[in-house]
């Protein structure tokens, strides 16, 4: 008797991708960017983007100096509706809604998605406060919910340690990292979805780097991430995708750890591998 | 691998440029090093069996060198891509390419002790081996040097033949030793011989796997069509 064994197909060659598994199972996609254009003003900035950002994970967003990458990050809360002649054609879907069309609430959307900025930005007044603003813009809370919440936002970016006795004191006597940390806890403290960062940490020292790094790596398993960063062994370290963008294009979007092995484009290689212009 | 345009901070790529030079010159040296370890055992050439020996310690230096270059530019230039790729392949060639060294000075060491057997055993099936893997371990080290892809997966599926001409040495051997006992250590050298080459072309498709994978970024399987063991009922040592 003679068993039929089903033989699997091997190609040729098999790709080196440690992420090939988890391939299988993908995030559901928490953002969605359809076919997007930017302009400011006549100057068309972003062409045609189309990028999912997966629930839960880290997107690290890469290129040079005015390749888009920030732009589409302010685009992803509508931060540009800020300034006039800015426009945006095409789709963001969030919650199934197209987060670009006029009818959408702005400060509900963006205390859904979050943003933190390359230089920290306390408000001048103190620790706490700093923490309970961003929640009383959006909920009535009671005084002890209110202390509750912000000892939960603290501790989530492990600052509370270092400030639980000097809440009152002014958020601008912290140093660079605890300040930043303090604009991370101020942004999760209204309990976003997504959190957008733009080159978080380009501002601090190798420690403080090293910590926020280790906070995104905690919150991506409640929070969307997207980063945009200069530093590709940040994007490296943190990422679980990285999308490449050259000149307002998307050029490529992989797994972080075939984008630094084996990049498909030519430009992605050049750019990564420090061979550009 | 070396036919991308140049990186923005020059030194990087001289550095490059001079680990890939060490391999090269370990890739010339050891094809050198296996051509007069053959030359000693097919043509019972006395002079051929000194040289391989003495070229080792110049092969091992190298590997140092590779090495200590490899994690320099691993830890200063933090590589991505196919740099990267090129910096590991480089440090596992270098690897195989001083093992190859190793086994050439073990063939040539071996001539003065199989020369009894010469004329009453035919070389014919050694000589087509040495040829064989000559040849494969020129092509891996050619495609080392030009970054050839298509060339190391050539070399990665010659190998089948050199294992079938050592299994059929190695039957060959066995029959002899039984019909005359007492060229049992003769032929027990010749063995080693043989599988020493056996091994280095081993060695040589390990060189065209890392070349493969440098150059495109793509595995070729682990698993090589093999042939050899499956031809002989003679259980073989491994």
């Amino acid at each position: 008797m003679s068993v039929e064994v089903p033989v699997k197909a091997t190609g040729m060659t098999q790709p080196l991708d440690s992420t090939a598994a988890s391939k299988d199972t993908p995030h559901p996609v928490a953002m969605q960017v359809k076919g997007l254009n930017f302009y400011y003003g006549t100057s068309h900035a972003l062409h045609d983007i189309s990028l999912d950002f997966p629930e839960r994970s880290v997107t690290g967003m890469i290129g040079p100096s005015g390749c888009g990458k920030s732009t589409l990050l302010r685009v992803l809360n509508r931060m540009y509706d800020l300034y006039p002649g800015q426009r945006a054609t095409g789709e963001v879907i969030f919650d199934k809604q197209n987060i670009l069309n006029s009818g959408v609430d702005l400060n509900v959307l963006r205390s859904r998605i979050g943003m933190v900025f390359q230089k920290p930005t306390p408000f001048p007044m103190s620790i706490y406060d700093n923490i309970a603003f961003g929640i009383r813009l959006h909920e009535r809370v009671s005084r002890s919910e209110m202390d509750g919440r912000v000892e939960d936002a603290l501790r989530r970016v492990a600052l509370w340690p270092e400030v639980q006795d000097r809440l009152s004191a002014s958020a601008t006597a912290l140093s660079g990292g605890q300040q930043q940390r303090l604009c991370i806890a101020r942004t999760i403290a209204v309990r976003p979805e997504v959190i957008l960062l733009d080159e978080p940490t380009s501002a601090l020292d190798p420690v403080s780097t090293a910590r926020i790094e280790e906070l995104l790596d905690e919150l991506k398993t409640e929070f969307t991430i997207a980063i945009v960063t200069h530093n590709m062994q940040q994007a490296a370290r943190c990422a679980d995708q990285v999308a490449f963008f050259y000149m307002g294009r998307l050029i490529e979007v992989d797994s972080t750890a075939r984008m630094f092995t084996t990049p498909r484009e030519q430009q992605t290689q050049d750019y990564i591998t420090g061979r550009f212009g | 691998m070396g036919n991308e345009p140049a990186h923005t901070i020059t030194r990087y790529d001289q550095e490059l440029d001079r680990l890939r030079g060490i391999v090269a010159r370990m890739g010339g040296l050891v094809e050198r090093q296996t051509a007069q370890a053959i030359a000693a055992v097919v043509n019972q050439n006395e002079e051929a069996a000194l040289e391989p020996p003495e070229l080792d310690p110049e092969v091992d230096a190298l590997e140092r060198e590779a090495e200590m270059l490899a994690i320099r530019i691993l830890a200063l230039r933090a590589p991505m891509a196919v740099d990267l790729r090129v910096i590991v392949a480089v440090l596992k060639m270098s690897g195989d390419l001083e093992r190859i060294g190793d086994y050439a000075s073990s063939i040539a060491r071996r001539a003065a002790k199989v020369e009894v057997l010469d004329g009453a055993i035919s070389f014919s099936a050694l000589r087509a081996m040495a040829r064989l893997v000559q040849e494969n371990l020129h092509m891996a080290v050619e495609s080392m040097v030009e970054n050839d892809a298509e060339r190391a997966q050539e070399v990665w599926k010659a190998d089948t033949a050199v294992d079938e001409l050592y299994t059929t040495m190695f039957r060959e051997l066995v029959t002899y030793m039984m019909e005359d006992p007492r060229k049992i250590a003769p032929c027990i050298h010749l063995l080693f011989v043989a599988k020493n080459l056996e091994r280095i072309g081993d060695h040589a498709t390990n060189i065209a796997e890392r070349v493969y994978y440098a150059v495109t970024g793509e595995m070729l399987p682990s698993v090589r069509p093999r042939g050899g063991a499956a031809r002989t009922n003679i259980e073989q040592p491994e």
